[in-house]
Order: structure tokens, then sequence, then C-alpha cells
């Protein structure tokens, strides 16, 4: 009798912990990577969101920013995933095509929506006729250069790749004197293959190199220019040296690690890097100045388009609740919540207009400089392939001729045969 | 008891091992012969096709040759040290000897994923303890970058496969040692062996069963090792210390190509299947006498 009674409260206590409450919709919200002080911050829209709408339920996920496509893919596949999910814009054609997310252009209000919004960083969430998300903030790849290295050598942020060049080999130094270059010029991110392509692009783009044709029918970043930007950083690691030796293995916080110790003078970072560094060493200061050019086109040096990466907020194509998810997005990315990325250093760009021409925003450091290089920046190619031709093509050949296993022009012919297999299909 | 009790009893372990281990194993088999991709849809039966492009792949033989090395040399290096401390700690110097037997036996209750993070920092070349002993002992100079050079990537991840499987070796050989009989050595020396001779011609031949069960179950265990390299390298750098298990990760999580992942996948369990068939009957029976 006893041990019946035992087994009918547990069953009574499980059913109670598992079932939903009545009338509560429960949304499943993913963030991948970001900032502790961004993390905080969206803990607390959240709960303004639930305190504003009782009827829902938001709960939250963080994830890794390095298995964004592993995670989505494999809950996605079997039918499941969040219903709300805060990823790479270059997702958009990925996952739009594949059917994963739903098109935001099918919710009534969201010609209201896409009003908020500057034109160009919307057109990043775009997929054919469809819009896969709504812009959570904008990233354009620059130059960051070590302050006390720069300043104590005398030295200016370079424009030209000649001057890029100088600086960096300036910059190589054995400062104890024991015979082994412990400083160097510019730290690269090879340890992580989608770092490194984020890395090389800008230096192609600012090139006037595409890497693909407007139609995204061809392969176009193993044209002279393309080569050539390779062979500007094989050249620096092979005849100079004044790339990081070790650069193959590291990841963003051994970078910061170096350049945080005076042991790299020159980075291809974002806007989180003041809050990265900040964070491991405060009060240091570096100069965010555009990617460097080649020489004929330093009349172009403030124009030539970087790489822009744009986080979006998108929604389940299968989530059974898209009001409620388009409710919470909406909540998440509208002007007054996009000021936040104005009042604080969330490591990311706002992208509403309301924030960009705000009066706080014109006190915001480096933000003309990157409001610029963004006006002109274009993203990866919006093809469904792009992110497998940047992660497991560009990366790995542009590594190898980085380091000296193929010439630049070899690496960049074989990969962009590789990439031709991949969108015809063949691989 | 009825007859059918035991079986009764033993069904829902046997459920169980069906859904988490043979449910998983046929679905890997049956995807290794379909096109299953992620990212597009396919799902027809392609036959062959995926083990022709996994044979045809130059990383699966770059792969196959770095995961051999690997295993075969992390495992023979583990096995020469874990009996040299075996010997050391066999010569029972008081109390010492209980303490060093813990010490030693720490790096194999360590996790592999927390010993790959612990490595990594070891070697790294700007910050890394080994670059800075070396160059103060003057026997380099400081800054290489161990894992960031292809030349030596592959051989530090079997620095720290060493490292973590010497101790298993060490009690395993410890446990040999103390169960050789005394009167060997007693019967050796009255005939005035040296110890080198009493070394090879009694403790090794005692020790011969154990090195074999040890050497199986190391490259087995190697051969499936996937931690320790993909925390430290994840295959690289330019793939210069991939191994088969991270390449299976590589084909069905990066590429999303199950139907190739899945074919490389039986293609490794085949050889371990191998292995550990070998290694059943290496093993000594417990009815042997």
């Amino acid at each position: 009798m006893r041990q019946k009674a035992l087994s009918a409260l547990i069953l009574a206590l499980i059913s109670l912990s598992c079932g939903p409450k009545t009338g509560v919709v429960e949304i499943h919200d993913w963030n991948f990577g970001g900032m502790p002080k961004l993390m905080e911050w969206l803990r607390q829209r959240v709960d303004s969101f639930e305190r504003r709408y009782p009827g829902i339920k938001v709960v939250q996920s963080q994830k890794s920013w390095n298995m964004i496509r592993e995670l989505l893919y494999a809950d996605f596949s079997a039918g499941a995933g969040p219903d709300v999910v805060n990823v790479h814009a270059n997702y958009a054609a990925e996952f739009g095509e594949a059917g994963h997310y739903y098109p935001l252009n099918k919710f009534p209000d969201f010609e209201e929506v896409r009003k908020w919004y500057v034109p160009h960083f919307l057109q990043s969430t775009r997929y054919k006729d469809n819009y896969y998300g709504l812009p959570s903030s904008a990233i354009a790849f620059v130059l960051v250069c070590n302050k006390d290295l720069f300043d104590k050598e005398g030295i200016a942020p370079p424009k030209t790749w000649s001057q890029f060049r100088e600086a960096a080999k300036r910059l190589t130094k054995d400062t104890d004197g024991d015979g082994v270059a412990d400083q160097h010029g510019l730290v690269l991110l090879g340890g992580d293959k989608g770092g490194f392509a984020y890395r090389l692009a800008p230096f192609l783009y600012k090139a006037g190199v595409n890497i693909m044709s407007e139609d995204l029918t061809r392969i176009e970043f193993n044209s002279p220019r393309g080569v050539a930007t390779v062979k500007l950083f094989a050249d620096m690691y092979q005849l100079d040296h004044s790339i990081t030796p070790g650069f193959l293995a590291y990841t963003l916080s051994e970078m910061n690690d170096l350049f945080c110790s005076n042991r790299a003078a020159m980075s291809i970072e974002g806007p989180w890097f003041r809050g990265m560094v900040g964070e491991k060493s405060p009060g240091k200061d570096f100069y965010a100045v555009p990617v460097p050019v080649p020489d004929d086109m330093v009349d172009q040096y403030d124009t030539a388009p970087t790489l822009q990466d744009m986080v979006m907020y998108s929604i389940n194509a299968r989530s059974k609740h898209l009001n409620e998810a388009w409710e919470l997005v909406k909540y998440l990315r509208n002007e007054e919540a996009d000021m936040a990325w104005i009042r604080n250093d969330l490591g990311a760009i706002a992208t509403t207009d309301y924030a960009l021409n705000s009066p706080e925003a014109k006190q915001v450091r480096d933000l003309p400089m990157y409001v610029n290089e963004l006006k002109h920046a274009r993203p990866w190619p919006a093809h469904p392939n792009i992110i497998a031709i940047a992660n497991n093509v560009i990366a790995p050949y542009g590594q190898k001729a980085i380091v000296g296993e193929l010439s630049p022009q070899e690496a960049m012919d074989q990969a962009a045969d590789e990439a031709r297999r991949i969108i015809e299909g063949k691989k | 008891m009825k007859k059918s009790t035991p079986y009764v009893l033993l069904g829902p372990a046997l459920l169980f091992t069906a859904f988490v281990l043979v449910y998983p194993l046929f679905q890997n088999l049956i995807n290794s012969f379909k096109d299953v991709s992620l990212v597009r849809s396919g799902g027809g039966w392609v036959g062959l096709r995926n083990y022709a492009h996994v044979f045809d792949d130059s990383l699966f033989w770059l792969s196959f040759r770095n995961t051999a090395v690997y295993a075969v040399a992390g495992t023979l290096l583990a096995l020469l040290i874990g009996l040299g401390f075996a010997l050391l700690l066999n010569l029972k110097i008081g109390r010492i000897s209980h303490v060093a037997a813990a010490l030693y036996t720490i790096p194999w209750v360590i996790s592999p994923v927390v010993a790959g993070f612990a490595w990594k920092w070891l070697l790294n070349d700007n910050f890394g303890i080994v670059n800075h002993w070396l160059s103060s002992a003057g026997i380099a100079r400081g800054g290489f970058a161990w894992l960031g050079d292809p030349r030596t990537a592959l051989f530090c991840v079997i620095v720290a496969r060493v490292w973590q499987f010497y101790p298993f070796a060490m009690v395993m050989f410890l446990a040999g040692l103390q169960a050789i009989p005394l009167e060997q050595y007693e019967a050796a020396a009255v005939d005035g062996a040296t110890p080198l001779r009493r070394f090879f011609h009694i403790t090794l031949p005692n020790l011969r069963s154990i090195s074999s069960v040890l050497l199986l179950l190391g490259v087995i265990w190697s051969f499936n090792d996937f931690n320790m390299v993909f925390v430290m390298t994840r295959g690289g750098p330019i793939n210069s210390s991939m191994v088969l298990p991270v390449l299976v990760r590589e084909f069905s999580f990066v590429h999303f190509d199950l139907g190739k992942g899945s074919a490389l996948s039986i293609v490794v369990f085949t050889l371990l299947l191998f292995l550990s068939l070998l290694y059943l009957r290496v093993a000594p029976r417990k009815d042997a006498t």
C-alpha cells in the first residue's frame, strides 16, 4: 500500500514538473557567441518582454559561436531546433534555401518593421525574394593597430599594402635579445578556419576581388588581385617573418593575449575587439582603421569595401509559435532595443537609423569610421554554399599559400576549382 | 525459478543496449550506402560510392597514416615509460613508493579534454612553460610554435597521449611484476645471472602477455581517440595532425556529408573490430592455467 502511494506521488511530481503551464506559450531562443555584457542585456530584455507578454515564456540558451552550423543543422534536420535564433546573416541564403528559416516578409506588419533599419543592412538578410532575419548588429572588419607599439616606433597606421608590410616589418622585433623575434607585426587567426576566412576576405574585397560573380554562377577569387592578396601575406610570413609563426594554432583568445601583451602590433578585427581588449587589459588602447588597399588604390582607402558581417534574428520555419516568436524578435530588435548598442559597448554596431542618428551616437568611439566602412562594405556572396566555400576551401588553401606549402597561384587556383565543384554540386 | 526468468530480467538491459548501440550502428551502416547530407536533399541509395569517395580522398590516407603513427608510437612509448616506472616502483623503497605510485597515476585520471587544454597551454609558443624551460636551459631558442607548425603538431599530440596512457601501463606492469615468483629470481641469482640477464630472461618473458594486451588496448583506444587531438589541434595545422575520428567529424559535421562520414566510421569500426578480435585471442583467458 505504502509502495503504491509512493509511486503515485512520484508520478504526480513527474507530470507536474514536465507539463507546460496552462495557457503559457514557451519560446526557445538560442544565442550564439556574444560578450558577457550582451548576454546580460539580453537576459534583462527578455525579462522585460515576459512582463509585457505574460502569456509567453522565453527559454534562452547560450551556444558556442564555433558550433553554429553543426548545432543548427543537426536540430533543424531532425525537425527540431529553437523558435528564435541569432546567427550570421550570411546563413540567410544557406538556411533559407534549405527551408529552415521562416520568411519574415510573410508577417503582415513586416513593411512597417523594415523601415526601422538602415536599408543595406536589411538587404544582408535577404535571399531571393525573402527576408530571413531582422538585423541584430553590424560588423565591419578593420585593421587594429597596437597604439603602444605604433607610437613607440613613431609610425602611423598603414593605408596601403606597402605601408602595411613595412609597418609589420618594423614592428617585428627581438625585444629580449635572445636572438628570436618575440614581437610580431601581424597576428592572424589560423586555428579557426571560419575566423581565418573572415580575416582574409576584407583584404580581398579591399583589393577589388570578387569571391563570386554577381549572378553567383562563377568563382572569381583567383583573379590576379586575389592571388596578389594571398602573396602579400605569404611574403610577410615567409620572407619578412613579420606574422606570428604559430598563427596556424591560434584562437581568438590567444590572439587577444598576444595583442594585449604587446607581442603583436596588428590584427584584423571588428567592433568587438575594444571590449575584448578592455576586459583583458583595462586601459590598453589601439587605433581602429580601415583595412589597407593596394598601393594603386590609395584614393579608395575609405571607400573600397571591406567585409561586412551581420548578426540577425531569425525564426525557425517549423516553429509552432510563429506569431509569438515574431513578437519576441521585434521586441529584441526594435529601435528602443537598438539603443543598447549605442549606450553600451556590446561588440557590434547598431542597425537602425534611429540609433545611429541619435545624439548619443556621436559620443561612441570609432562609430563614424565603422558607419562609413559599413556604408561601402559587402557581405559574403548570398550563395547557399558560401560558408562551406569560406571555411573548407578559402581558409585551408589560403593557409597553405601563406606557409609555403603551395604557391599563391597554385593555392588560389586549386581553391577555385574546389569551390566550383561545390557550387556545381559535384562535391 | 522459471526457465524464462533470466531472459526477462536481462530484457531491459538488452533492449537498452540495442537502442544505444545496435540501432545507431545499423543506421550508420545504412547511411554509409546512401547519399545523406544535412544541407541538401538526397537520401537515395548510392551503393559503395561513399566508400569510393573515402578511399579516393587523399585526406583519408593522410589521416590513416597519422592515426597509425599516433596509435603505435604513442602506445609503444607509453609502454616503455610505464614499464620503467613499474620497475622503479617494484623496488619498494619505503613509503615513497606509495606516494610516487599515486602521483604517477594522476595523468590517467584527468579528463582528456582537460589534459588537452593543459597541454595546449604548456606548448603555447609565446606563454608556454615548455618553451620557457627549453630557452632557460639553452636547449632551444624561445618562441617555437609546437602546435602551429605542421612538422611538430602530430609529435606534440603523441607526447600528450603518452603522458595520459603510461600510468595505465605502469599499473598493469606493476601488477605483472608482483606476480612473478621470487624463486625464479633466486634461482637465477644462484646461477650467477646478472640483473640485466634476469630482466631479459625472467622479467620480460613473464610480462609478455600483459605487454601484448596493453599494446592492443593502447592501439585500439588511440585509434578511437578523438578528444586529445581535437582539443589540442583540431587536426591542424593544415591537416598535419588529422586522425580518423576527427576526420569523421570533419566529413559529417563540417562538410555535412553524413554518407561519407558514416562510410569512414564504418571503415574505422571494421579496423577496430579486427583489433578487438585480436585482443580477445591474445588476452589471458580466465580458464587458462
